[in-house]
């Protein structure tokens, strides 16, 4: 006989029907099942193979610690692997399939490997697949993936939305069980901002397995009454299907919500998310988790129809399903017996309870036949259990007919989250289990994770450990109480703790999702590695999706047994995050295709865009990079256009982006002077400068112009790659290296629309916009100061500052009235054959003028490598990097400087990267004389030209050189040049 | 999943909206000060195992350089203040 | 000189102003003004000082004042002011203070409706609880990985003061953000 429904079960509604299939077989359930819950109603005990032997598993659990029934459910891009069927709740049209099995769950061919299992023990994957090495690769990886690895993630997009969130309240109470339940209700009628999170669809923990009267009322009344009365409570906040699955620094927990997870597509809402991440900063935690049931290690525990008794019990009296017709339970401990009372109340016969305590101190008035000294060796079944031989305290073996086996052998206290910071749990001889820690980083435990026993004794303690976190806050409040119960009494499990059965006959799993036996952890400890963490990892006991939650001190159990110290002398492995997995959506949250990251549009983005820009992402910005016109098909078409249009009359090309400080204060002037390497104190009103900054070590940190607008006032521009760094540095001086200089700092970046126009005809352009006069007498190089545009409609900066070489200036408008201003210079320039240039034309053009940027200042070179070496102030007694620049080695005169290069045949074509050597020498970094920065195609000149960082520099002009390129296997003959390879007198800039 | 640091001017704030330098170097050196003085201020940084002062931006926040007291082993945050208020230039 | 036409264009997108039935109503501030006011580091300059001096010399303005860091105001108002006005203003602060005009710079959504802290929350860690952050608190802080400062204004009702070249990113992020109680599906 196998698992099959029966009436009753106070979590499901029996008129919603709802269908579902596993491995493609239709079956039905009803709503409030979990899957677990609709396939043992439906007689499915084997519902999945074992990880490494293949061996038919069931159904352990009813919680988060599910080993064995991992299921992949969903489709396509909603896929789910290893989802624990004790956790999923069955929606219509569900889809569930098992893992680790081919052809099928029935009938699978890595079953062999059991065959096998004396090569697959502990330590098999640092033994078996060592030797011969070449064999690993082409063998045994192969072959291990192939039958190894538990469901497959699917390489669809997942279509659901996840977000992440944060939450604050002054009491977090984590687990939603009587405990939980108890200290939310005393905290929430106080008045305490409370969030009760706990795992499961429903609230109510182990109340929800109670099949009985709690007072004078069902169990299930009860609970509803107070889960009312807390949805009822404005300051409290219910999070159901959340798990707490870490606790971090300063008192934040994280949370995973399955918000839809538990829906049929149909159901689904796209615009909500299918799990959130909450951030939760709590003021004060509660901590009831409660405990873990731990399986009994005895040979053939894992035939399916083998269950922890609580599990069974939960399963009977909250889903309505029975385990079998004829059941036995194997227990150690008192509070087990409470299913075989709830078996036989349900008229489910309990073939017998065996007991390895000689005399049990126990009232058990049920019909159960009481095996006393007893323990379970072994099971018989194929697919399920048919009967467990047991051996009794005098040797002799009996064996009973079953269909069904609960186990217990005792709790272990859920403690991960008060052991997530570092604390290490106690070990308590009392309950057979690890204890939270006396120090719980602020929270503090209650309930069956702290040892209580039974819903009542755990309602009342819940209540009590929130009263003194209520006094500390504040609030008076009143222990909340269960009503017409009398007295608590507490009473404790009498566990007597039985790691291992000694007599077991075949594979006794402790950990049941990675296939670890009792022998494999004798057999770590006869080679060596009997330390916890030794141990865990030789055997890979509690590596498993589970992280040893059925296992764990099973383990800890058998070592110390041999040992023969207590378990709290072997110690716990480490507790770390997550308690459970956490999907990758719920982590990444909204983050992801276009979400990604934020863009930042420039204000001529839509100006740009009617240009027919193409776009390219520099950093967050959308920049525009060049402006196809019809017929051109290749971007270096429009390029080469848009340089010599440039160069030959005018363009436009938005430089937004560029970072833009202001600088206001007294002190203002002597602080650019300290932080840029050439002197700035005495830049007079209206002018600009072009400025290095050094970092502290000497090296050249960023580069761009600094205007003076008025007394105490100026505007400096930064790259946009160090727009942010740059700003952080002068703020790091200003406040912290120099915080007695009067000097302020506001980001102007986004105030201002800027625009480069440069060519030749650019001045033409301008003074039919410009209401001043900006003749080169009036406004010559380097003049920078506000202007009066349109008649005195708007005004502007304009700077008279080139990176192009040409006749150019820069005007700066706010930044709604960009794309006018950029429009008016496009109808302006007609007549003068104006067009738009994007960030390559003017790449192009600061490579032929042998301008840098920060593929030349890449934090290795000095002023000097850049040819500015007598930019940096000789007389200034400060400025940052004045000391260390005069380090030897940054003397050097054989250092890497910037040259131009250039092919000895126009036609020939070389790449960025490409190295320099000497003619004849061979190729090795010994001769090695540097590497070509950047380079382009210079329609000004017709070729290929560079800028390079080469040794001895600009003393090697018209030297001929090998440019190599070992990616790309070629190399050509160039020629070291002057980098300004056009109008190298600077003729332009001043016309 | 995140930490939270007390800001003296915004508050509790996650870690998020801090970028952090690392160590509370020596003070800025006089511009005479000789070779060895620099180096260690430019370079020299312990690793400590505890207490550690460092540095922090709340770049997401107010932008005020901070000075932080920080445990390394527990994470444990003692006092921030802002950095203006400790003089860390010209000691040397 | 030829009449070129100048327009303000707005960061946001052309039917920024649709949702006006959602239940979380999300809209831009498309007038008004705003200016970083920057107080000399070691002066006494406070906000009382401040509100005073700026109702002296501009009273039409209104004296709202947001601080984003110590010694540092953002001045903010519903009206608009032109250049010549912010130029006046300026000649008349005094030193201790100093001020950049940036209401082309950093431009202001406002979000309404009673489950605007639900949608905060995806994306702000502070605390916008009712009695924590009162009516007029303001901070300096961070929706997602996007700078902003978030003023309560109302009741359910805070205003987003945001960088210019962020406003897309952060428009569409809000309305992501909130879809779940206004899209087609929400109820
Ligand atoms: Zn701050």
């Amino acid at each position: 006989m196998t698992s099959f429904r029966i009436d009753s079960g106070t979590l499901i509604d029996r008129d919603d029907v709802r269908s579902f299939t596993f491995n493609g077989e239709k079956l039905a359930g009803f709503g409030g099942d979990t899957v677990a819950s609709a396939l043992l109603a439906n007689g499915k005990q084997l519902v999945g193979r074992s990880f490494k032997y293949h061996r038919p598993r069931g159904i352990l659990t009813a919680g988060a610690a599910e080993p064995n029934a991992l299921l992949t459910i969903g489709r396509d891009g909603r896929r789910d692997p290893n989802t624990r069927a004790t956790m999923a709740e069955l929606f219509d049209g569900l889809e569930a399939r098992s893992q680790n099995c081919w052809p099928n769950v029935n009938f699978d061919i890595g079953a062999m490997n059991g065959l096998l299992g004396p090569l697959l023990g502990a330590g098999f994957y640092y033994k078996t697949f060592m030797w011969p090495a070449a064999f690993w690769e082409k063998v045994y990886e192969p072959l291990i993936r192939k039958a190894a690895g538990l469901g497959r993630a699917s390489y669809d997009p997942d279509p659901g939305y996840y977000e992440k969130c944060w939450a604050h309240c002054d009491v977090l109470v984590i687990g939603a069980g009587p405990a939980g339940l108890a200290a939310a209700l005393t905290a929430g009628r106080a008045g305490a901002r409370v969030i009760i999170a706990d795992e499961g669809a429903q609230l109510g923990g182990g109340m929800l397995a109670e099949g009985g009267l709690i007072g004078d009322k069902a169990a299930d009344a009860v609970l509803a009454d107070i889960v009312g009365e807390l949805h009822a409570l404005p300051n409290v906040e219910i999070r159901k299907r959340t798990t707490v699955f870490g606790a971090y620094d300063d008192q934040v927990f994280a949370a995973v919500e399955r918000v839809q997870k538990h829906l049929p597509e149909q159901a689904i809402n796209p615009d909500r998310a299918m799990e959130r991440l909450w951030r939760i900063v709590a003021g004060h935690v509660i901590l009831a988790t409660g405990a873990e049931e731990r399986p009994i290690v005895f040979g053939g525990n894992d035939r399916p129809g083998v269950m922890t008794a609580g599990a069974m019990r939960t399963y009977l009296n909250a889903f309505g399903v029975a385990p079998g017709k004829r059941v036995a339970l194997f227990a150690n401990n008192n509070q087990a017996y409470q299913t075989a009372i709830d078996l036989e109340a349900r008229g489910i016969e309990v073939a017998a309870i065996i007991d390895p305590r000689s005399c049990p101190d126990i009232d058990f008035n049920g019909k159960a036949r009481l095996i006393a000294g007893a323990m379970v060796r072994d099971t018989a079944g194929r697919r399920a259990i048919k009967a467990v031989t047991v051996r009794h305290d005098d040797g002799r073996d009996e064996v009973i007919a079953v269909d069904a086996l609960a186990v217990s052998g005792g709790y272990s206290p859920i403690v991960h989250l008060a052991c997530h910071r570092g604390a290490k749990p106690v070990w308590s001889d009392e309950y057979a289990g690890f204890m939270p820690p006396e120090q719980c980083d602020g929270m503090v435990p209650a309930g069956a994770v702290a040892g209580c026993e039974g819903v009542v004794a755990c309602f009342d303690a819940g209540a009590k450990a929130v009263l003194p976190v209520l006094d500390g806050l504040g609030f008076g409040a009143e222990p909340v109480r269960l009503a017409g119960v009398e007295g608590v009494t507490a009473s404790a499990p009498n566990t007597m703790a039985i790691w291992s059965v000694p007599s077991s006959k075949g594979k006794a799993f402790v950990d049941y999702q990675n296939d670890v036996t009792a022998g494999d952890i004798n057999l770590a400890m006869r080679e060596g590695y009997d330390h916890v963490e030794l141990a865990k990892r030789y055997t890979t006991n509690g590596m498993a999706t589970d992280q040893g939650k059925t296992s764990n001190v099973n383990a800890i159990g058998i070592l110390a047994q041999n040992k023969g110290v207590t378990p709290g002398d072997i110690g716990t492995t480490t507790f770390r995050p997550f308690y459970t997995p956490v999907s990758f959506g719920a982590l990444v949250g909204a983050s992801k295709g276009f979400e990604f990251q934020p863009v930042r549009k420039s204000p001529l983005h839509g100006w740009a865009a009617r240009n027919g820009a193409k776009f390219v992402e520099t950093g967050l910005w959308y920049r525009s990079s060049w402006f196809p016109k019809d017929g051109e098909t290749f971007w270096r078409d429009s390029v080469d256009r848009e340089v010599l249009n440039v160069r030959e009359n005018v363009g436009i090309c938005d430089v937004s982006t560029l970072g833009k400080i202001e600088i206001f204060g007294a002190d203002a002037a002597e602080f650019l002077n300290r932080v840029y390497c050439n002197a700035f104190l005495k830049l007079p009103v209206g002018k600009a400068r072009y400025g290095i900054m050094l970092r502290e070590d000497g090296f050249v940190y960023d580069d761009g112009t600094t205007s003076c607008l008025a007394e105490n006032h100026y505007f400096m521009t930064t790259t946009t790659a160090l727009a942010a760094g740059v700003l952080t540095h002068l703020e790091f001086c200003a406040q912290v290296l120099w915080p007695d200089l009067d000097v302020r700092l506001a980001s102007a970046t986004d105030q201002w629309a800027q625009m480069a126009v440069a060519g030749p005809k650019a001045r033409d352009v301008l003074a039919q916009i410009i209401d001043d006069d900006i003749s080169n007498e009036a406004f010559p190089f380097l003049a920078a100061r506000e202007v009066s545009m349109f008649g005195g409609r708007l005004r502007g900066r304009l700077f008279r500052i080139s990176f192009s070489g040409e006749l150019a200036y820069e005007i700066a408008v706010p930044a709604g009235f960009g794309e006018s201003v950029a429009d008016a210079i496009m109808v302006a320039g007609e007549a003068f054959g104006i067009a738009p240039y994007g960030t390559e034309a003017l790449g192009v053009m600061r490579i032929e003028k042998g301008h840098v940027t920060h593929a030349e200042i890449n934090g290795t070179v000095t002023p000097a490598d850049l040819g500015m070496g007598r930019m940096v102030s000789a007389k200034k007694d400060d400025f940052i990097g004045r000391v260390m620049n005069l380090r030897e080695g940054l003397v050097d005169p054989m250092r890497p400087a910037l040259v131009g290069v250039k092919p000895k045949s126009p036609s020939d074509k070389f790449a960025t990267g490409s190295h320099i050597l000497k003619i004849g020498d061979a190729v090795s970094l010994a001769n090695d004389q540097g590497y070509v920065t950047s380079m382009c195609y210079s329609p000004s000149l017709g070729h290929a030209i560079g800028l390079a960082l080469v040794k001895g520099g600009p003393e090697r002009y018209g030297e001929e050189v090998v440019i190599w390129n070992g990616l790309a296997g070629a190399s050509i003959t160039g020629v070291i040049c002057n980098p300004a390879f056009v109008d190298p007198e600077n003729e332009k800039l001043h016309a | 999943m995140s930490s939270l640091v007390k800001c003296p001017h915004c508050g509790l704030r996650p870690r998020e909206e801090f970028t952090i330098r690392g160590e509370v170097a020596t003070p800025r050196p006089h511009a005479g000060a000789d070779e060895g003085t620099w180096f260690d201020h430019v370079y020299l940084r312990d690793n400590p195992r505890g207490q550690h002062r460092e540095y922090w931006h709340h770049s997401g926040g107010c932008r005020r350089w901070l000075v932080l007291d920080r445990n390394t082993v527990t994470h444990e945050t003692g006092d921030v203040v802002d950095a203006s208020t400790l003089k860390t230039e010209g000691q040397a | 000189m030829r009449d070129f036409l100048l327009n303000n264009v707005s960061p946001f997108p052309a039917k920024a102003d649709a949702n006006g039935h959602a239940a979380v109503h999300i809209a831009p501030i498309a007038t008004g003004f705003v200016t970083h006011v920057l107080g000399k580091g070691n002066a006494k300059a406070d906000a009382a000082h401040l509100t005073k001096l700026i109702s002296d010399i501009a009273p039409e303005l209104g004296a709202t004042l947001r601080s984003p860091s110590p010694g540092q105001w953002f001045w903010v108002g519903d009206c608009d002011v032109s250049q010549g006005r912010f130029a006046e203003i300026s000649g008349q602060i005094p030193g201790e203070y100093a001020i950049s005009d940036q209401t082309h710079g950093r431009v202001r959504i406002m979000i309404s409706g009673p489950q605007v802290r639900d949608v905060l929350a995806k994306g702000a860690m502070i605390d916008l609880a009712d009695g924590v952050f009162v009516v007029g608190a303001s901070a300096m802080t961070q929706i997602g990985h996007i700078g902003a400062m978030i003023t309560r204004t109302d009741d359910d009702c805070f205003e987003i003061m945001v960088l210019r070249s962020f406003a897309v990113s952060l428009w569409h992020e809000l309305h992501q953000m909130a879809a779940e109680f206004n899209g087609p599906h929400a109820g």
